[in-house]
């Protein structure tokens, strides 16, 4: 007999089996004829350039994670607001404990400027005698202090 | 089922407390600019406040939140021993000068100690793997935050990335041995387990699942094999911070260690004493050859530090052990002998600790050879480091010596003589680091300046604060035998 992890193991064994067959038999069954265009890389219909592994502004990372969280929020409240009706103030003060951490959350990004969308000062190379090339930061001690919140940019 | 809720919130009041503490540090931050430790103040406030609703807690043995957490003495009494160090650590946290150039953001840090403080109240009280798996990864994420939070320092940044790295392996193996065990019993809830369990004939693969428990357990606890990141994690993190690793967090992972191991992997047998299940599996074995190991490395790496923070480091590993030997007795003795040890070692190692931070912070010096006359010019905190060393070794008449006394004991009267020989020979070793220190500040006159230190009426009072205890339950500890001797009991377990 098969134990619940002998099921398992055939559920994932019949998983690999059908993505390779499908494949196998499509190989068998498609035309051949590939051009330049077929094979770059897809990317929303646009001209694809450079590489994809790029620096960019970490600020993105604060952006997404807050997307996030709202995101799971959304998803929270509509079956909540499926069945508030009839569970009352019980699913009400939940829901509402629950959106209220929220946004204090989303209080404290405001607060801490990280939805501000302003671009990172660039720091300017300038001669100085007998030094050499140094690179500036031309921001001021203030504007750095106000920025550091996990967000310094050089 | 509202009404089970609603009890349950009845009994969740401390750590409500906490979080809308939490709340109320990040408001005060963005609202309070000027006032630096206005964030400290509300924590410490709340943790007070959390100190007197657990003792109206006292004598309460339920459980909570659909059998997720227990509300039960044991994990009160653990409970309480992490406010109180959580309050000594705010306290630090206000005076440290690493803190200072970072007071910008001083409220996040207050605000990750609430968190993380939250945590380990849940690690301490959950009976539900995934809990206690929410609860160790709360605790964890906030600290490794907290360990690299003086991010303009090198040293702290990289500890906190080896911390960070070391930690999700050691946890993500620590869930695959609860996936194990889950797939064996087929519950998440610790008695169930338990009850699943005792029927089973033993398998390699549960030695391998509860190998796998211990060393996400014991990565917090910092038990050999799973310590090589507390040497370079506690240096490079600000001193407020390591006391915090060393004392707060691994109490809360003892604790958690017990209440699995003894409601979960501990039956009785047919002669209505302690025994393993499921019967073939020696986890006590393990435990017993770790705790040896932790305290013959702790020991005699911590002989060649010359950084206190390091040298405390190896200490705390080699505390690790005797602390596990406690557990691995498997009787109501060695528990409560844990539960003694945690106590004691609460005000000893964050008195160490604190000194280290005010030296560091008045000779800007970290090295144990940078102690050198510190005796004739700060003489009172050189004798109150001298006792907490002292006790730290366990020598009569602190209270080290008595929390030794009782592990000791429990172990001899459950038959570990080897393992209390290897303790007792390393606690001889220890004595020679530990007193080290203590001769570089009397038995060498100052280098340099000579005028004496003078310290504020704040830090003298948190000094004799920690000292007090030290020497008191050092001759008298009835009290806490007695408070430890009601606390012996956890919920569902006879």
């Amino acid at each position: 007999m098969l134990s619940d992890f002998g099921s398992i193991l055939l559920f994932m064994i019949a998983g690999v089996l059908f993505v390779a067959i499908a494949l196998f038999v499509s190989k068998l069954v498609r035309p051949h004829r590939p051009n330049a265009d077929k094979l770059s890389t897809y990317e929303c219909g646009e001209e694809p350039i450079g590489d994809a592994r790029i620096q960019f502004n970490n600020r993105f990372y604060i952006i997404g994670l807050m997307f996030l969280i709202f995101e799971v929020e959304i998803l929270l409240l509509f079956p909540w607001a499926m069945v508030f009706q009839d569970l009352g103030w019980y699913a009400f003060s939940a829901m509402f404990v629950f959106v209220f951490l929220i946004f204090i959350g989303f209080i404290y990004e405001l607060g801490k400027g990280h939805l501000k969308w302003d671009l990172p000062s660039p720091a300017v190379p300038e001669y100085v005698e007998g030094v050499g090339v140094v690179e500036r930061d031309i921001r001021t001690e203030d504007d750095e202090f106000e920025s550091d919140g996990g967000l310094t940019f050089k | 089922m509202s009404e089970h809720v609603l009890n349950s919130i009845g009994l969740f009041v401390p750590e409500i407390i906490l979080v809308a503490s939490l709340c109320i540090i990040i408001v005060a931050d963005l609202l309070l600019k000027k006032r630096t430790h206005a964030g400290g103040w509300i924590l410490l406030a709340s943790l007070v406040l959390c100190f007197f609703a657990f003792s109206a807690q006292s004598g309460i043995n339920t459980s909570a939140f659909f059998a997720m957490i227990a509300v039960d003495p044991f994990s009160v009494f653990f409970k309480v021993i992490l406010v109180i160090s959580g309050i000594f650590i705010v306290l630090f946290s206000m005076q440290n000068k690493e803190l200072i150039p970072y007071k910008n953001r001083i409220g996040e840090y207050y605000m990750l100690i609430a968190g993380m403080m939250l945590g380990m109240f849940l690690m301490v009280s959950s009976t539900n793997l995934l809990m206690m798996y929410l609860a160790f990864e709360m605790t964890s994420i906030c600290s490794y935050v907290l360990v690299g939070f003086t991010k303009k320092s090198i040293r702290s940044a990289e500890s906190s990335i080896k911390y960070i790295i070391y930690g999700s392996v050691s946890s993500g193996i620590m869930i695959y041995g609860m996936s194990l065990i889950y797939g064996m019993s087929g519950s998440l809830n610790i008695f169930e387990i338990g009850a699943a369990l005792s029927g089973l004939e033993s398998a390699p693969i549960f030695s391998m699942a509860v190998l796998m428990i211990t060393a996400g357990i014991g990565f917090k606890i910092a038990l050999v094999p799973f310590h090589f990141w507390a040497p370079d994690v506690y240096e490079g993190a600000p001193m407020a911070i390591t006391a915090l690793l060393a004392v707060t967090s691994k109490i809360a992972a003892v604790a958690m260690l017990i209440r699995l191991f003894r409601v979960s992997f501990t039956g009785v047998d047919a002669t209505g004493m302690m025994a393993i299940i499921p019967e073939g599996i020696r986890w006590d074995m393990m435990l017993a050859v770790m705790a040896a190991a932790a305290m013959i490395l702790g020991n005699l790496a911590a002989l060649w530090q010359d950084n206190i923070k390091r040298m405390l480091a190896y200490s705390s590993i080699a505390h690790a052990g005797y602390i596990i030997m406690g557990v691995v007795v498997l009787t109501d003795q060695g528990i409560s002998a844990v539960m003694l040890y945690a106590f004691m070692y609460l005000f000893m190692n964050l008195g160490t600790f604190y000194m280290a931070m005010l030296y560091a912070n008045k000779f800007s010096t970290e090295s144990i050879e940078g102690y050198k006359g510190i005796g004739y010019r700060a003489p009172f905190t050189a004798v109150a480091l001298t006792i907490f060393l002292v006790s730290l070794t366990g020598l009569p008449p602190t209270a080290g010596f008595i929390a030794k006394l009782y592990i000791f004991g429990a172990a001899i009267n459950a038959g570990w003589i080897w393992l209390v020989l290897v303790a007792g020979v390393m606690t001889i070793v220890s004595l020679f680091y530990y007193i080290r220190v203590a001769r570089n500040m009397f038995l060498y006159k100052p280098e340099g300046e000579t005028e004496p230190v003078r310290f504020d009426n704040f830090t003298t009072a948190i000094v004799l604060l920690l000292l007090t205890p030290v020497l008191v339950l050092g001759v008298y500890f009835t009290p806490v035998l007695e408070f430890i001797k009601h606390s012996l009991v956890m919920f569902g377990v006879q």
